[in-house]
């Protein structure tokens, strides 16, 4: 059984649904994704002279009356996706609790990966954290999968510090296939870290969509006035401070700030960016937000 | 502005404890918060400032005033002008001989009345009072404020205990009679409450103070010529000592003695066998707050004889009494007891009866009545057998208590500490002990009436008793402010005071009153010299550690201050009430805001 909200409305609404990739990928099979090579599908690619061998039914018949010239239609080859989901398990990732924070993540994650199944694509769940707990799924493909997918991230406990370079970095190593990269963090890093994370994944030739999910008590922290102790979940640093409305708005400042550094590297860099803060509607954000920035077809 | 109540000035310094509920709610709370990134791009500082920077409310400042004004109201503030009548009674008595840092009291005192003297202006009309012997006023005539000053000047404390007064009586109506604008108390005693008119302005500090509470020289008993000599010396202070007493002779040492002596208690010395002098004097040597009661004098007595005041329902059992060698007897009824001059006597014996306070002189209880201040009686018993006593007592001596046998008895209860001397199965049926230097002896059984060798037992124990008494009957001196009987004054009759003045008395006088000062007087009558020895005998002059403070209150001056104060502190309390009432308006709306701002919070999140 898979859980709330993946409801059989809610899987036939994702499956009319086809991630979009900005970059062609030389696939294994066929599949609906274009690809750098050429080959047999309906969709025109370009014209070359004719070559003894070449199968006549390829020559355009039309230039070479205009031209008297022999030249073959070239088609492009569709082939099939490899989609990388990579959702952030740290610590971090668990506040104020799994349930409000790391589960509609890992929804998220589940949500796009049977867009995937749904057209007989590849999906690998990567889990983000200590490289020593840094775990990933097989390739998982078809619809029926959907359900280990669910279950891969259910049975996560976020937890650990997480370097985001370093934890790609050890994942990438495994990477054999270029293809789709989806990373869902809530990105509360400091910019170096990201970049370099990032970096590594445009480096491996992935086309990537970054999905920032944060909960309402992080975007309006809920702290009484007066001094606050705040400790760090991953680090367990503290830190003291005056908590006012002054301090309110200089945080969500801060934050805004924060955030918009990330949507400006990632509209740099040719990368999907999008925030989800938890309490929104979770299928307005897959059916609405995620194809306004372009993510799907 | 002054202020009739200081001491709740005090609760001023209280006022900081008021931060402690708000520091309290401003201890910083803990929080788990996924990441400290955009706090640290805040500027938060990971270490300091644990506390934040202290913002105090509106409220705060409001509480604060609140509790400033109410303490200050409770001091009730008073606006002064300044006195122009002004009476100043200075304590002369022996306690304010003290020591205080190398100066005395009373000199501590006189710097105190100067400093009065110059608060007041130079048109001020001032009276000085004193307080030994009696409250009474100084030089009969008033003083400038620079001529009160010469006139203390020439005045010392006297050797006299305080007469017992209700000061916050005898200081009111010295302003409402005489007038007085002021009247200021210099003392050694503390004072509690406040009054209008009145001032009690307190010179020293607690002490601690050894002192002889009481010296006696006597014969060891009827038949023995020899002199003993007995000191009882008290320890007022909160650590127990060793102390050496000297005894002297016409001023010579001739003998000492080494008494441990615990914190609080009395303890006593005695030396027998003492060669006949003039007078004697024992002195303790110790360096303390007062150096009077250190010293003690007394005058051994020649008389051969008892003299017993009797006082009893049954005066035929008591009269047997007169046939023991040396014993003078009177005997009055219980009622007429307190008419009769007891001073004459070395020996009360109340037989079936008991006084309302214990007597000044030494006493014997015969079954007195139930519920007295020595001791209660337990149930009758009838033929008790004695089953136990203390060996070598004066009182046990000889006598065998195997044919010791009272018709009836009522075994004793004591209530004050004391020796049972004498024990039956059922009780003591002998109690002894000593009070200001007296010595009481209580019967649980009736040993009258006297019958000489028909009762030998009985008869031994009775002339045990006489002799017991006898050995402390001596001449016990008078105590400073008593005065000195003289049996029909004639003329060319004189007496020496201790400091070498003299004074003729009035043919037919019958006293000499002003004895002020301790020491041995000297009776000249014709060729006839007699020696008294005066002492200070008031153990409240003695023990400096706690004295009694001085109560004022009440309205009864109130008139007499109407001109020279003018209370303002309902002021005070009115503006407490009108803050109270502000924070009342002010508090429920800010609790208000903060719930509204809590709950859009809440709704937000």
């Amino acid at each position: 059984m898979l859980p709330q909200p993946f409801t059989p409305q809610f899987l036939s609404q994702l499956e009319t649904l086809r991630l979009r990739t900005r970059k062609e990928f030389l696939g294994g099979h066929s599949g609906s994704y274009g690809s750098p090579r050429r080959g047999t599908s309906l969709e025109f690619a370009d014209y070359r002279r004719y070559a003894p061998g070449d199968d006549l039914r390829y020559l355009d018949w039309g230039i070479y009356a205009r031209s008297d010239r022999l030249y073959i239609k070239l088609f492009r080859e569709e082939v099939d996706l490899f989609a990388y989901v990579f959702i952030d398990a740290s610590a971090s990732m668990a506040f104020p609790s799994v349930r409000e924070k790391f589960l509609p993540a890992s929804h998220i994650g589940a949500a796009l990966s049977y867009v995937v199944l749904a057209n007989h694509d590849h999906v690998k769940i990567h889990l983000l954290g200590e490289p020593s707990a840094s775990i990933s799924s097989p390739f998982y493909r078809g619809r029926r999968r959907m359900v280990d997918c669910v279950q891969f991230t259910a049975a996560t406990t976020p937890a650990g510090r997480m370097d985001m370079a370093a934890s790609l970095a050890h994942h990438l190593q495994k990477l054999r296939r270029p293809g789709k990269a989806i990373l869902i963090s809530d990105f509360l890093i400091p910019a170096a870290s990201y970049q370099q994370g990032l970096n590594l994944l445009r480096a491996f030739n992935l086309d990537i969509a970054v999905i920032q999910v944060l909960t309402r008590l992080e975007v309006e922290p809920p702290f009484a006035s007066g001094g606050v102790n705040l400790i760090d979940s991953e680090t367990n640093a503290e830190i003291n401070l005056q908590w006012d409305d002054r301090a309110r708005q200089n945080y969500q400042a801060k934050l805004a700030q924060h955030n918009s550094e990330i949507r400006s590297f990632c509209h740099q860099s040719g990368i999907h960016y999008s925030l989800y803060v938890t309490d929104r509607d979770f299928s307005g954000f897959i059916f609405a937000t995620l194809p306004a920035i372009g993510l799907f077809k | 502005m002054e202020f009739l109540n200081p001491i709740a000035l005090y609760g001023l310094f209280t006022l900081p404890l008021l931060l402690i509920p708000y520091l309290l709610r401003r201890k910083p709370r803990r929080y788990v918060f996924s990441s400290l990134l955009i706090f640290s791009a805040m500027g938060a500082d990971p270490t300091v400032r644990p506390w934040g920077r202290l913002r105090l409310p509106l409220i705060f400042f409001l509480q604060l005033l609140l509790l400033a004004l109410m303490i200050i109201a409770l001091g009730e503030p008073v606006f002064t002008a300044s006195p122009s009548r002004v009476a100043i009674v200075m304590d002369n008595s022996a306690s304010m001989q003290a020591l205080e840092d190398g100066k005395s009291r009373f000199v501590l005192a006189r710097e105190r009345a100067a400093d009065i003297f110059a608060e007041l202006g130079s048109g001020a009309v001032l009276d000085l009072y004193l307080t030994a012997p009696r409250l009474e006023r100084f030089g009969g005539v008033s003083f400038s404020p620079s001529e009160a000053a010469r006139a203390l000047h020439g005045l010392t404390p006297v050797d006299l205990g305080e007469a017992p007064l209700d000061y916050n009586n005898a200081l009111s109506q010295l302003a409402r009679e005489q007038k007085y604008d002021r009247v200021y108390l210099i003392t050694d005693r503390p004072a509690r409450g406040h009054s209008g008119a009145a001032r009690v302005v307190t010179v020293g500090r607690p002490r601690a103070n050894f002192a002889i509470t009481s010296f006696a020289v006597h014969h060891g008993s009827l038949a023995d010529a020899r002199l003993n000599a007995s000191a009882e010396i008290a320890n007022f202070s909160s650590s127990d000592a060793r102390l050496k007493i000297i005894l002297r002779g016409n001023g010579a040492p001739i003998a000492t003695r080494e008494l441990a002596i615990a914190a609080g208690a009395y303890a006593s010395a005695v030396f027998e066998g003492l060669p006949l002098h003039a007078f004697f004097e024992a002195e303790i040597d110790s360096r303390d707050a007062l150096d009077l009661d250190n010293r003690s004098f007394a005058v051994a007595s020649t008389t051969k004889m008892l003299r017993i005041l009797g006082i009893s329902p049954r005066p035929q059992e008591l009269n047997s009494l007169r046939a023991i060698t040396g014993v003078e007897l009177d005997i009055v009824a219980p009622a007429d007891y307190e008419k009769s001059d007891r001073s004459r006597y070395g020996l009360e014996i109340f037989h079936f009866a008991a006084p309302a306070v214990l007597p000044r002189n030494p006493a014997l209880f015969i079954l007195p009545p139930n519920q007295s201040e020595l001791v209660d009686l337990r149930e009758r018993a009838t033929n008790p057998s004695v089953s136990g006593w203390r060996e070598g007592h004066p009182l046990t001596r000889y006598v065998n208590f195997a044919l010791f046998r009272p018709r009836y008895a009522r075994p004793l209860k004591p209530q004050l500490p004391g020796e049972n001397i004498v024990l039956s199965a059922e009780g003591s049926l002998v109690f002894a002990t000593m009070k200001h230097g007296l010595r009481y002896l209580v019967l649980g059984f009736d040993p009258f009436p006297f019958l000489g060798q028909e009762n030998l037992p009985m008869s031994i124990f009775t002339v045990n008793m006489i002799d017991w008494f006898f050995a402390f009957s001596g001449a016990r001196g008078k105590a400073t402010g008593e005065p000195i009987p003289v049996s029909a004054a004639q003329s060319g009759d004189q007496i020496i005071t201790p400091a070498g003045e003299r004074f003729s008395l009035r043919p037919g006088a019958t006293a000499f009153p002003a004895t002020r000062y301790q020491g041995i007087y000297q009776l000249m009558r014709q060729s006839e010299k007699s020696l008294i020895a005066v002492n200070l005998r008031d153990v409240n002059e003695s023990d400096l550690r706690r004295p009694a403070p001085i109560e004022l209150g009440g309205e009864s001056d109130a008139r007499s201050s109407e001109s020279t104060l003018m209370p303002f502190w309902p002021y005070f309390l009115l503006a407490a009430l009108l803050l109270l009432m502000l924070e009342w308006f002010i508090k429920p709306r800010m609790a208000r805001s903060g719930r509204r701002f809590e709950l859009r919070r809440r709704h937000a999140v």
